[in-house]
Formats: structure tokens, sequence, C-alpha cells
């Protein structure tokens, strides 16, 4: 299992990944407010920090929501690494949300 | 309760026929429903609420939720609606809220993100009129009906809130669980509008219903309609049927003898039913009427659905009827058409086109029939309903010829397919075994607000026209009210 693609490419990412995170989110909606808590954590505990968090208010940023098609708040992009994925909801399923950011396993 | 409520305030649609069924149009500042099957029409109607509105300079946001923005534009170039130049002019926004479908779903969300792209463009328009084309498709993403209703329900309160005038469509099949589904949103719009496309004896039909209004009458029928070539056409004619004009005057019939018979000819803006079996004489008769109206410069429309124009005018030249000079100073005009070419909602649109062009004082239709290959009994008989009504309602005088197979009978039988209520007029034409030849007789089985012969009488087509051998003549009291210079001696 440690020789898979997939292992490869977590070993790839770990040593120049730097994780570009876009939280679009609805004023202070409570699932907007969890969704950027459960981001932080998930952040330092599995990211060890190396991520940067962009939040964006889609209430006083609508050109934003337009950009990005965004329907649904609160709503994560990963910008990078590539691919860019999108996750809806307020991630409070953690393992969905680790699988959905290829990070499954970087830290049990 | 009621009676004392003010009437609500309406936002009309511009939509041909719609507004009338709706009693004047949309619920203003308020949410409607349109639902309805695949192919039946829900994205032309509301984009057509939205398009008519902004080329009269009240702008609206259109949102799709399942075509690509591009599609909706080319789908309503179609139509003749150039919603790039609506864009252009800040009279329109058309928001493509399409997700991908590859999004992960990780705990609660809400529809926040719509709202807010939708009340920025509505901003920045000054829309007053929203659509939401395919609800159901947003809806989807939540794979939870009690999550589903409250998102909608946040949508309808958000879009009252901001007192925009909207349009919800949702596919539903009428008997699928979809129906079930989407139930409540019957609850929560102020006006529910059902579209029902079906295929009837291999042509599609579609029909309108007016489920709910709040607070507001309607009409309360079927509406066929039909997407024309410029948005959706209805026929909200069943409200009408009770304006008919009164029968008038006596017209001429075109000939002399069935003048006399008719003790003077038929009334103007009866409908008039000629019946018999093949070969009796049927378009001769109307026809002779057709070439007498002519000469009187009154003006014929002619749905011929048996034979060609070609064919019928050289068939009536060897009966002695020539219809080219009416046809050459264009008070005739002969329609043709297959009637399985098309629908019967198209083959009234046709015959409703070319009345208000043509503004015809007589109306032939040749034969009741034919008029079942358009589909089907209920078919003809809904397009004779209905092109009736529309003659009656502006005093046309109206000739239709049935060919029967079987024995005569009865009036209900003559017609064919049961609609002798609204005819005024009965003649019955037959062939008569008269020892060495065949002869025909006429015989009036009714004449509505008229006195007649109850005799049969027997006539001739020959190559100087209709000719009877008895010279009938009129009750020498109302002598001289018919022009005996047409038609037989």
């Amino acid at each position: 299992m440690s020789k898979s693609p997939q292992a490869k490419h977590r070993a790839r990412k770990g040593q120049h990944g730097h994780y570009l995170l876009r939280l679009f989110m609805a004023g202070n909606g409570p699932n907007s407010q969890k969704a950027l808590a459960n981001l932080r954590s998930l952040c330092e505990e599995h990211l060890n920090g190396r991520c940067t968090i962009e939040t964006v208010d889609v209430a006083k940023d609508f050109q934003a929501a337009i950009r990005d098609n965004i329907l649904v708040t609160p709503a994560l992009i990963l910008v990078a690494p590539r691919p860019r994925v999108m996750v809806l909801g307020n991630l409070s399923d953690l393992p969905t949300v680790l699988a959905a950011l290829r990070l499954s396993g970087s830290k049990s | 309760m009621h009676g004392k409520r003010r009437p609500i305030p309406k936002l009309p649609t511009q939509i041909a026929g719609l507004d009338e069924i709706l009693e004047g149009g949309l619920p203003r500042g308020r949410t409607s429903l349109v639902s309805g099957g695949p192919g039946s029409g829900k994205t032309v109607l509301s984009l057509e609420f939205l398009c008519r509105g902004a080329m009269a300079g009240d702008p609206g946001v259109f949102v799709t939720f399942e075509e690509r923005a591009e599609a909706v534009r080319m789908n309503a170039l179609s139509m003749g609606w150039n919603l790039a130049a609506l864009e252009k002019a800040g009279k329109m926004a058309i928001i493509e809220a399409r997700l991908s479908g590859d999004e992960v779903l990780s705990g609660d969300f809400d529809i926040q993100g719509l709202l807010t792209i939708v009340g920025g463009h509505a901003r920045r328009i000054r829309a007053r009129r929203v659509v939401m084309d395919a609800l159901d498709v947003l809806l989807r993403v939540y794979g939870d009906r009690q999550r589903e209703r409250i998102e909608l329900y946040r949508l309808h309160d958000w879009l009252i809130d901001r007192k925009l005038t909207s349009v919800l469509s949702v596919k539903a099949q009428l008997d699928g669980n979809m129906a079930h589904r989407y139930e409540f949103l019957d609850f929560m719009a102020d006006c529910v509008i059902r579209l029902d496309h079906r295929v009837l004896g291999q042509v599609a039909t579609r029909r309108l219903r007016v489920i709910k209004y709040r607070g507001s009458g309607f009409g309360t029928n079927e509406y066929p309609y039909v997407i024309g070539d410029h948005g959706i056409v209805l026929f909200p004619l069943t409200q009408t049927q009770l304006t008919h004009q009164p029968l008038g005057k006596k017209v001429s019939s075109g000939l002399a003898g069935l003048d006399a018979m008719l003790d003077g000819g038929f009334r103007r803006a009866a409908c008039i039913l000629i019946a018999g079996s093949s070969g009796t004489g049927k378009t001769t008769l109307a026809s002779a009427f057709a070439r007498a109206a002519s000469r009187r410069h009154e003006k014929v429309l002619y749905l011929s659905f048996e034979e060609s124009q070609e064919a019928m005018i050289a068939g009536m030249l060897s009966a002695g009827i020539d219809l080219r000079p009416a046809l050459r100073t264009q008070r005739l005009m002969v329609q043709t058409a297959l009637p399985e070419a098309m629908g019967s909602d198209n083959h009234l649109i046709r015959a409703l086109e070319a009345m208000d062009s043509f503004k015809p004082d007589h109306l032939i239709l040749d034969a009741i029939s034919a008029c079942v290959r358009m589909g089907s009994e209920h078919a003809a008989f809904d397009y004779l309903m209905r092109l009736v009504a529309v003659v009656k309602e502006r005093g046309i005088t109206c000739i239709l010829t049935n060919q029967m197979t079987g024995l005569a009978g009865d009036g209900e039988e003559l017609s064919g397919i049961g609609f002798s209520s609204v005819v005024d007029a009965v003649i019955q034409l037959r062939f008569v075994d008269a020892g060495q030849e065949i002869g025909r007789q006429i015989l009036i089985i009714k004449s509505r607000g008229s006195g007649h012969s109850n005799r049969r009488e027997s006539f001739y087509i020959t190559d100087q026209g209709i000719e009877f051998p008895n010279n009938l003549r009129l009750p020498s009291a109302r002598a001289g009210q018919a022009d005996p210079k047409d038609g037989g001696k």
C-alpha cells in the first residue's frame, strides 16, 4: 500500500504542498460559522498550518459568487494544489472532507 | 370574507390568451408555479413572460438550472426573442445556475449563494420579474425532502420580501412520484399552472389548466395551447361561448329553389350543416353559396380538407359553378390542408389566422368527416367546437359539410360527432333510386329561427349547376326576399 500511486502523490504534495482554500460564506449564518471553525481545525491538525484560508462573504461580494458559480453556502474550493475541488456544506463530515481534499491518511 | 376582498394586483403576461384565463395576469409581487412534463413548454412559457416584460421595459432575471445560458438564448431566438440584445440593454439577466455534479457534500448548506447572485443581478437591472426554470434540478442536490422543503420556503420568502413577481417551473409527471414530491409547492405558490403534453392518435396535444389562484377567480377549463412561431398561443374560447351573435337577416343560399324551401334563405351568422353520402352534392351546394356571396361582394373563407384548391375549382367548373372570378376578386379564399398534416390545435390556429387577416363574412368547412383524421374524434370535436365558437362570436355564417357513410338518422348522427346543438340548420342530401337512373333529394331537417319546407325535393346536378325540376317558389307572402339571380332555375 505504501508504494501505491496515491502514496507517492501524497509524498510529493508533502514536499512543496501549500494549500490555498477559499471558503464562501453567507454572513454569520450558523452553517458558515461552523464551516469556518471546521476548516481551521482541519488546517491545524492535518496540514500543520501549511494552508491559507481565504473567506468570501457572498452577501457582500456577489460578483465573487458569480465568478466561482457559488449557488449554495457554505462552499469550499480547493484552489491549490490542482485539480480544483468543491465541497458543499458545513464540513462537519471530516473523513469526507479529507478524502475530497486528497488528505486521507496524511495523519491518523 | 369573500366579496369584500379587494382585487389583488396582477401583472399581465402578454401571452396570447393566458391573461384572459388568469383574469388579468399573474399575481404581482407573488410566486407562481408552472409544472409539467418534458416538452410541455414550461421554459417557453416562463421565458415568454420574462421577454414580453423586458421588451415592454420591465426588466427580469432568468435563472436556468438545467440548460446552458447559450441554449436558452438560442431557443428564445427561434421564437423571435433576442435575449442577447435585451441583456445588453440591461433589461434582462440570464443566470446559469448549474452545479457541475462532482461537488462533494459534507454537512448542511443552504441556497444563500444563489439568492445573493439573483439579488445582485436583480438590483443591477432593477428587475421586477424573476423566473427560476427547472427548480427541481437544484433541489435534487439535497436528496432530503425536509431540507428541500425548507430551502424552497426560504426561496419563496426571499422573493416575496423583494416584491418580485416570480415564476418557478418544476418538472413533474402528472402521476409520477415527482408530482407528489412537489405537492407542497402547490400550497406555497399563489398561482399554480399545470401544463400537460400528451399524444392522442399520434398527434401531440397540449393542455393548460390553472389549479389555483389565491384571491382571484380564473378560468377552470383545460385550455389547448400550441407553441407557435412567436411563443405560446392559448384558446380560452370556452369562456366566451355565451357571447354568440344573434342570428341575422336572411341570406340567399345561392339557389332559388333552396331559398324557397328555406323560406327565403339561410340566416346570417347561422351554423348550417349539409350532410350526405359521397357524391350527393355537398360541395356543390356549398360552392353555389360561395359564388352567390362573392357576387354580393361578400367574402368567403373555404377550408378544404378533402381536395386541393385546383381539384375543387375544376370539379365545381364541371358542375357549372365557376369560382375563379371569386378567387380573382379575392372574395374567396381557399385554405387547404391534409387533416393529418398537423394537430387540431395547429389547424385551429391556421383557420383563426386566416379569419383575422381575411375577415370573411362566411366560412365553409369541407368536411367534418375529414377532421377526425386530425388525430381522433375528440380532437376533431374540439377543433370544430372552438372554430364554431369563434365563428358565432364574430357573426360569420358557417357551412359545414359532413360525409356520411351509414344510413341517415337524426341531426346528432348527421354531424357525425355529436355537436348538433350548435348547428342552426341541417340539410340532408341523398340518392334515390328513380327507376332508370339515380336521382338526388334534398331535405331540410331543421332551420332554427325560420320556417322551412318539410318536403323532400328532387334536384339535379348538371353542367349548368344545381337544378330543381319542381318549380319551387317562396310562399307568396314572403316572395322577393331572396335573390333569385344566382343558382338554379
